[in-house]
């Protein structure tokens, strides 16, 4: 910028000053529209970002093998075992796989309460390098724990298994349902104390389990995602059948070379989703779910983004109207500063500097009330509307870009000004 | 002879809207030299509003030539016009257009602060310029806190700050009482003897009396009232 205009921005800025109610009114239009962008924006981004960590906690570098969802009407049962389980740990031989075998089944779970359609699965102490989800409490079980001795809980599966008293229901602590015991229906003897409990990697449950209610137990990805199950070790359920195998590579590199492999002997499942070409075990990369998932969550932000970039589009026709009229109640001041050796650029420079100064105030204003908005909003739907810093910075961004492009049609209209016709009322 | 401040020589002015062409100012010959206190006086829509927003580099006359200081104006840019408005030419206007949401001072000072004046020497200067119309006291008023006459003497400081080599006053008085507007004539007769070149646009004779030399513009003719030295002459 030149320094020339340095003192006409200034001049600007003195007079947003000046007339200080009208300076108000434009910056509330401003701030009003602010408000809604850093809501929209925090929504957006933020779910986004908090979605795409969720996922990413699923385990990026595992495969699961296992039996197709959809079953050909008629045919029977795939077979999965231990013949399987060899083949695979022939596939990924030499690649530093870690094979995890998962046996599960359906169970009722009882603690403090039941917990009916618990997802019972016998696993090898492995099984938690194939997700990226830490401990909320407590241990995972070792190689010497046997049987129905010890078992883990998901997050969700413990708070409903033992929720503590209903006056507490804000402060519930996994470590409460530590050395716990848990029934599970299927046979005698089927009692284990809980060791461990597994944090939820959902960080909106409520929200996922609204949107997936009546489906998500009979998809894959909704039995993945469910994460309301119990863990006992491996020998727990000693059936011949597997549910699925997980197979977690150390990098990026070696999961593609053993997808290849895998899927030289079972397809793919998005190839078995084709109803002529449903197979009876199919291979499962999370990698490829987790990034169709992220470009529906892409999509999302695209439309949050339309909203806001409509509102503060008419936010910007609202301020660049405003502006004109101002304008034009300063012919005669705008036609005085010519006469006095006002360049155009001097006053284009003041009538930026004007609209600048009031968008960006605005927009400062915006950002309590985009806080407030945020908090009500909180209360009155369930959905996770936030306030986030980084967003409010962008938001004050977006008012500056606002005040610039509302001062152009403005600007130019003052430095258009012929002062000679303003001044003989030939213009007014 | 020393180059004259103002030289027009065969300037005019037609506007034109459409396919209608009005001729505001015929095309005139006009010599005011440096010093010099000239009225021109003539009835609403003869022309002395263009006349002197021609001299005032405000407009560009659609014929001839003006000279301002020697130097051709007619054909200046926007840009370069501004300036000579800014270094050359003080304006006294008959609704005193002053910035009704600055104090007294900070309308004293606009010319400087498209001059390039520090803020300082702005102040300064206003500050002096003021005391020059007998205001020093209301520095810090409103336009709409002071009397018309106290208001036009803040328009006469505010041409006076940036010291211009051309004071064009248009109706001075015009919105003036008679007390108010004597006062006003003190300072412009004042603002003479410094060797201020003065023109004065007016309809009324009683303030074109103030003047040593006097001109009549009708139909947008301008003719010499035959009292002084000036030289005029159709092209």
């Amino acid at each position: 910028m030149s320094s020339a205009l340095w003192p006409h921005l200034v001049e600007g800025v003195t007079h947003v000053v000046r007339r200080p109610l009208r300076s108000f009114l434009t910056a509330v239009t401003c701030a009003v529209a602010i408000a809604v962008t850093v809501n929209v924006i925090s929504l957006n981004y933020g779910l986004d970002e908090d979605i795409r960590n969720d996922i990413a906690r699923f385990g990026r570098l595992t495969i699961d093998v296992g039996r197709s969802p959809l079953i050909r009407p008629g045919a029977a049962r795939a077979v999965f075992g231990e013949p399987e389980l060899a083949k695979i740990r022939a596939l990924v031989d030499g690649l530093d796989a870690v094979v995890v075998p998962l046996r599960s089944e359906q169970v009722t779970a009882t603690g403090d309460a039941e917990a009916a359609r618990t997802v019972l699965a016998a696993v090898t102490p492995d099984y938690p390098r194939t997700l990226d989800i830490d401990m909320a409490a407590g241990r995972w079980f070792g190689a010497d724990e046997h049987g129905f001795s010890v078992c883990v809980l998901d997050r969700s599966a413990a708070r409903s298994l033992f929720p503590g008293p209903a006056s507490a229901e804000a402060a519930w602590s996994a470590r409460s349902a530590l050395g716990r015991r848990v029934r599970f229906t299927g046979g005698e003897g089927r009692e284990a104390v809980v060791v461990g409990v597994l944090s939820d990697p959902m960080t909106y449950r409520s929200l996922f389990e609204s949107f997936d209610e009546g489906r998500g137990s009979r998809t894959l990805v909704g039995a993945l995602l469910s994460f309301r199950s119990a863990y006992v070790p491996a020998d727990a359920i000693p059936s011949p059948d597997l549910t699925m195998v997980h197979v977690k590579l150390p990098d990026e590199a070696r999961l593609e070379t053993a997808r290849r492999r895998l899927e030289t002997v079972w397809p793919a499942s998005s190839d078995a989703i084709r109803p002529d070409v449903i197979a009876p075990v199919t291979v499962f990369t999370r990698k490829t779910w987790m990034d169709a998932a992220g470009n529906v969550t892409q999509t999302g932000a695209f439309l949050g983004n339309l909203v806001w970039i409509l509102i503060c589009l008419v936010a910007c026709i609202m301020i660049s109207t405003l502006n004109l009229v101002t304008i034009r109640e300063r012919y005669d001041e705008l036609a005085v500063r010519r006469c006095e050796g006002a360049r155009k650029s001097h006053l284009v420079a003041q009538v930026t500097a004007e609209g600048l100064t009031i968008s960006v105030v605005g927009g400062l204003m915006g950002l309590p009330l985009g806080y407030l908005g945020a908090e009500v909003l909180r209360r009155i739907v369930s959905f996770p509307f936030r306030f986030d810093p980084r967003y409010a910075a962008v938001a004050v961004g977006v008012a500056a870009f606002l005040g610039l492009v509302s001062s152009v049609v403005p600007a130019r209209r003052a430095a258009g000004l012929d002062p000679a016709a303003v001044l003989t009322r030939r213009v007014t | 002879m020393t180059e004259p401040i103002v030289r027009l020589e065969g300037a005019g002015r037609v506007y034109r809207k459409a396919a209608v062409a009005v001729e505001a100012l015929r095309p005139v010959n006009l010599t005011v030299h440096a010093g010099e206190y000239v009225a021109v006086t003539g009835p609403s829509g003869s022309g002395k509003s263009t006349l002197l927003h021609i001299l005032g580099c405000l407009d560009r006359p659609t014929c001839g030539t003006y000279r301002l200081e020697g130097r051709d104006v007619s054909a200046l840019s926007d840009a370069d016009l501004a300036a000579v408005r800014n270094r050359l030419i003080g304006f006294v206007f008959q609704r005193f257009h002053l910035l009704r949401d600055e104090t007294a001072l900070r309308n004293v000072e606009l010319p400087l602060l498209y001059a390039g004046v520090a803020r300082g020497e702005r102040r300064r200067r206003a500050a002096a310029a003021l005391d020059t119309v007998g205001l020093s006291a209301r520095t810090d008023h409103r336009p709409g806190q002071l009397s018309g006459g106290e208001q036009q003497r803040v328009a006469l400081a505010r041409a006076l700050v940036k010291e211009p080599r051309l004071l064009l006053a248009d109706e001075p008085t015009g919105n003036l009482d008679s007390a108010a507007g004597g006062v006003v004539l003190g300072l412009l007769e004042a603002l003479h003897d410094r060797g201020v070149t003065l023109l004065l646009i007016t309809h009324d004779p009683d303030v074109a009396a103030h003047a040593r030399r006097r001109l009549t513009i009708h139909d947008g003719v301008v003719r010499e009232v035959p009292t002084g030295h000036a030289e005029i002459a159709a092209p």
